[in-house]
């Protein structure tokens, strides 16, 4: 390691570059965040975010998240599986169209369901039969937040799967156990870091979706207002004081999204001992 | 009922998986965008034409083009430094930047959108030493859209060149210097061209992620047509006015600019790996 | 059914993966009992024929027998089988105890039962005490005996092993093979393993199958591929080949014609310096030693003969001998290659001799 060390001026340069480039771009906006919440004392901040719209925008928020969460972890688990321990044709073109929607503009995404699910579609009069309002309602909020974070637990698995191979699996098979005991005897075990890490990044940025959303959203305080929603309206009507008080629990939320998965990231480099 | 059996595999689970991956993309991924298709097919060519080429639209599409591309590139610069800063050297507070690179990742959009705008304009903490110092404007300007930029897509590069720059093996390092290379010729000769996949991938998803990006940019940006209306903004505004088919038609050039995006990094991810892995 | 019932058939078995014809027609019968190596280089089919009878592969055509019935379409884990796999697979989250009794508790076998198996086997493998551990935590020779244990808890009917020494290095290597050996025969389980190391099959196996590019070379017991190998591969895949040309000009092999090919083996060539008074003294060749090196327990001495670079061993007690010494080269007999038939033919004058020996 002689060659690697090196303390000369270029690797304190270097630091202080990159500490300095962090700290304006990074740490200042959050910190930012903080101090003008409180900037008009803590009774107007609780008083903000105690506000009724509020907390029926974080509860809508946390409904959102919640189906993208589970309707991912499913879609996951199942695609990482059958992507990595079969063969069959059009396995290319599957993990295309798993990987695409990271890949299109959020506003893009609310538009292909407005497209999908608006007035001018053919399954407009369907679903208006039965009194589904897609666009503009709560269903569509929850469908932009599935698009938007839909590769994000199959893309944390499929890696895992891959470089553990389908040895393991098979020796279980070959003595008889079925798909469930297979999962969760043999399988689980293996992603189940990767499997709440893909969780954790899920609902991160499930919660803080704002374009696709914004497109389906009717923009009904109070009804189909998310938390990140809900900010730019109090933004945009110069309520600066709530706006930040309002963004300032969603920086909680992430710091605890950061610090989760630098723990994950700690157990899971634990469990590779075993994983050798 | 043959063809069934042949298929079988000794592990289960097959059809069970299959069905459940194919049901949810098709519902959440497959039918939206074939709506997509189907409503381009609508579409007529010539208004098609007329959209696009309006010059708000085209200055839209500049003004994401250019202020993307700027960010991406000081994303790729500052990436590899800050790559090889937390896989190089030690120093204190090491752990810690490391875990906050990813904070634009677990931030919501539209929350560091504010945040940067309000510290950016001319009363902000930021926007008024640099108005006052050297008379420049962040907020509302194209400056301002490049920075919410730069903030979205600083953990790209990092973290696909960090774990490349982590497996070079220090042989090639030693063999180099011992061969008579200073430190600028290894870096630059041994260390760089193994990077050099990685940072094109990361480089083009910061790029391609800056080019669609809403939530940060919509504050700080001020979207005054022609100035600093970007194309994301005007694919809303149209879905505002129930445009769906101009909507639609900005969209399709934007997929098709990511689209290229993504083949050029393809292209350039094979060309590279054709140079290390010595097929032809 | 008498002891020598074939246990395991292939009968006229074909697979193609893709474009690829991995097992081209594949007929063998392994008798109950039997320890037998699938012997043949990489991409000869072996390991394909092996996870055939497995079931974690499906012929296209043809029929896998187990104990006289058709077992095309029962699943593996109902053929009685048990499998070693090449890299063991082990469950790497589970303990040494759990990854044994995992076959039995899949199966409902009661816990108390499960305690006494296990215990036994941990004994039969010499693992006693290492049941806590984990995979991670066992040496290479130990995970061996831990996945070996684990295909035979549920007490199959056959043992299918895949590379079972790939994964260890080489000194445990010999001390395994043994072992395997002597505990297959202890519990007289009909075995298959699948190698590409002849000395390990020779060592190991009652009989081996040699396969190359998908089909069947030859069946055979060790030292019937030795001395009558059937084919051209065979005989150039097992043991130590050295093939020469125009083997028509050695004296005493009669000739049969130009370009005629043969294989010799180092065991074919008796060495010795001009004047040593030995048996066939009188009926050796002239020959140039071009090299000599040190092989350990012996000199490999390498010698230009009729044109072909000869290797044969010379004890190192014998008289010394240097690089460019003319000696004297006996060679015994050779197998001659004719297209893809091989046949043995021996020295003349040791025929007439003969009697002396």
């Amino acid at each position: 390691m002689e060659l690697r060390k090196n303390n000369g001026p270029l690797k304190w340069c270097m630091i202080t570059l990159v500490v300095v480039f962090l700290a304006v771009f990074l740490l200042l906006p959050l910190v930012y965040i903080v101090i003008t919440a409180l900037s008009k004392g803590i009774d107007a901040y609780i008083s903000s975010i105690t506000d009724e719209y509020a907390v029926k925008a974080a509860w809508l928020t946390i409904r959102a998240t919640f189906w993208a969460v589970l309707i991912n972890t499913i879609f996951g688990i199942a695609a990482a599986w059958c992507l990595t321990k079969f063969a069959f044709k059009g396995k290319k073109l599957i993990s295309t169209f798993i990987d695409l929607p990271v890949t299109v503009s959020p506003i893009i995404a609310g538009l292909i369901y407005v497209l999908t699910f608006g007035r001018q579609s053919f399954l407009y009069p369907i679903l208006d039969g039965w009194g589904v309002q897609v666009i503009f309602a709560v269903p569509g909020i929850i469908l932009a937040t599935i698009f938007v974070t839909f590769p994000f637990i199959s893309r944390e698995l499929i890696p895992v799967l891959t470089a553990q191979g389908t040895d393991e699996e098979e020796a279980a098979a070959l003595m008889g156990a079925g798909t469930f005991t297979i999962f969760r005897k043999v399988t689980l075990p293996h992603i189940k870091w990767a499997l709440l890490y893909g969780v954790v990044l899920c609902t991160a940025r499930a919660m803080g979706e704002f374009g696709a959303v914004s497109v389906l959203s009717g923009h009904l305080r109070g009804k189909t207002n998310t938390l990140p929603l809900y900010i730019e309206l109090l933004y945009q009507g110069y309520d600066f004081t709530g706006a930040f008080a309002a963004s300032s629990i969603l920086v909680i939320l992430a710091v605890v999204v950061l610090v989760l998965r630098l723990w994950i990231e700690h157990r899971g480099q634990k469990d590779l001992d075993i994983d050798k | 009922m043959k063809r069934i059996r042949k298929r079988k595999n000794i592990i289960p689970g097959f059809g069970l998986s299959f069905g459940i991956t194919i049901t949810i993309l098709s519902l959440i991924v497959l039918i939206p965008l074939c709506s997509l298709i189907v409503f381009t097919a609508r579409l007529s060519f010539s208004e098609f034409i007329y959209t696009i080429t309006r010059p708000r639209i085209l200055s839209g599409y500049w003004v994401s083009l250019s202020t993307a591309l700027i960010a991406a590139l000081v994303n790729a610069f500052m990436g590899v430094i800050m790559a090889w800063v937390l896989v190089r050297y030690d120093f204190p507070g090491k752990k810690f930047i490391d875990g906050i690179i990813e904070l634009p990742f677990a931030l919501p959009t539209a929350v560091a959108g504010i945040s940067l705008t309000h510290l950016t304009t001319t009363n902000g903490w930021v926007g008024k030493f640099f108005y006052e110092t050297f008379g420049i404007r962040i907020a509302y300007t194209r400056l301002g859209i490049t920075i919410a930029l730069i903030f979205i897509g600083i953990p790209f590069v990092v973290r696909s060149v960090q774990p490349v720059l982590e497996k070079i093996d220090i042989q090639y390092e030693e063999a180099a210097m011992i061969l008579g290379a200073d430190r600028r010729t290894t870096f630059w000769k041994v260390i760089f061209p193994e990077l050099l996949p990685a940072l094109i991938s990361g480089f083009t998803l910061a790029f391609a992620r800056g080019i669609g990006e809403y939530g940060s940019v919509v504050f700080i940006a001020g979207n005054t047509p022609y100035e600093t209306e970007i194309a994301p903004l005007l694919i809303m505004s149209e879905l505002q006015e129930f445009d769906y088919a101009a909507a639609t038609s900005i969209a399709l050039v934007m997929l098709a600019i990511a689209f290229i995006i993504l083949s050029v990094n393809a292209v350039a991810q094979s060309i590279v790996s054709r140079r290390v892995s010595g097929l032809a | 059914m008498s002891e020598n019932t074939n246990y395991v058939e292939l009968r006229h078995v074909n697979k193609h993966y893709g474009d690829f014809h991995a097992s081209k027609d594949i007929n063998i019968r392994i008798p109950k009992g039997k320890l037998v190596a699938l012997l043949g280089p990489s991409g000869s089919g072996k390991t394909t024929i092996l996870r055939m009878i497995a079931g974690l592969e499906h012929p296209d055509s043809g029929e896998i027998l187990i104990d006289g019935k058709v077992v095309n379409d029962v699943p593996g884990s109902e053929r009685g089988i048990g499998f070693v796999f090449q890299s063991y697979a082990l469950f790497r989250y589970m303990t040494v105890y759990d990854n044994i009794a995992f076959g039995l508790r899949v199966k409902k076998t009661p816990e108390s039962e499960i305690k006494e198996r296990v215990a036994e086997l941990m004994k039969l493998i010499g693992c006693e005490g290492l049941e806590k551990r984990y995979p991670s935590q066992l040496s290479g020779g130990q995970r061996q005996r831990v996945a070996f244990a684990r295909a035979l808890a549920p007490n199959p009917q056959i043992l299918l092993l895949d590379e079972p020494f790939a994964a260890i290095d080489a000194k445990v290597r010999l001390e395994l093979r043994t072992w395997l050996r002597d505990m297959i025969n202890r519990i007289g389980i009909t075995s298959i393993f699948v190698t590409h190391d002849q000395d390990e099959a020779i060592e190991v196996a009652d009989e081996i199958i040699v396969t190359n590019l998908g089909r069947v070379e030859q069946v055979g017991t060790p030292p019937e591929l030795y001395t009558n190998p059937a084919t051209r591969f065979v005989v150039n895949f097992i043991g130590n080949s050295i093939p020469v040309k125009n083997y028509d000009s050695f004296r005493h092999f009669e000739g049969k014609g130009k370009d005629s090919e043969a294989i010799l083996r180092p065991e074919f060539i008796s060495i010795f310096k001009k004047g040593e008074n030995v048996q066939y003294s009188e009926s050796a060749e002239e020959g140039v030693v071009e090299d000599i090196i040190f092989r350990g327990t012996n000199l490999e001495i390498r010698v230009r003969f009729h044109g072909n670079l000869l290797s044969a061993t010379r004890s190192i007690n014998a008289p010394n001998i240097q690089v460019g010494e003319i000696v004297k080269v006996f060679i015994h007999r050779l197998f001659v290659i004719d297209g893809e038939n091989v046949t043995m033919k021996y020295n003349q004058s040791l025929r007439e001799e003969s009697v002396i020996i």
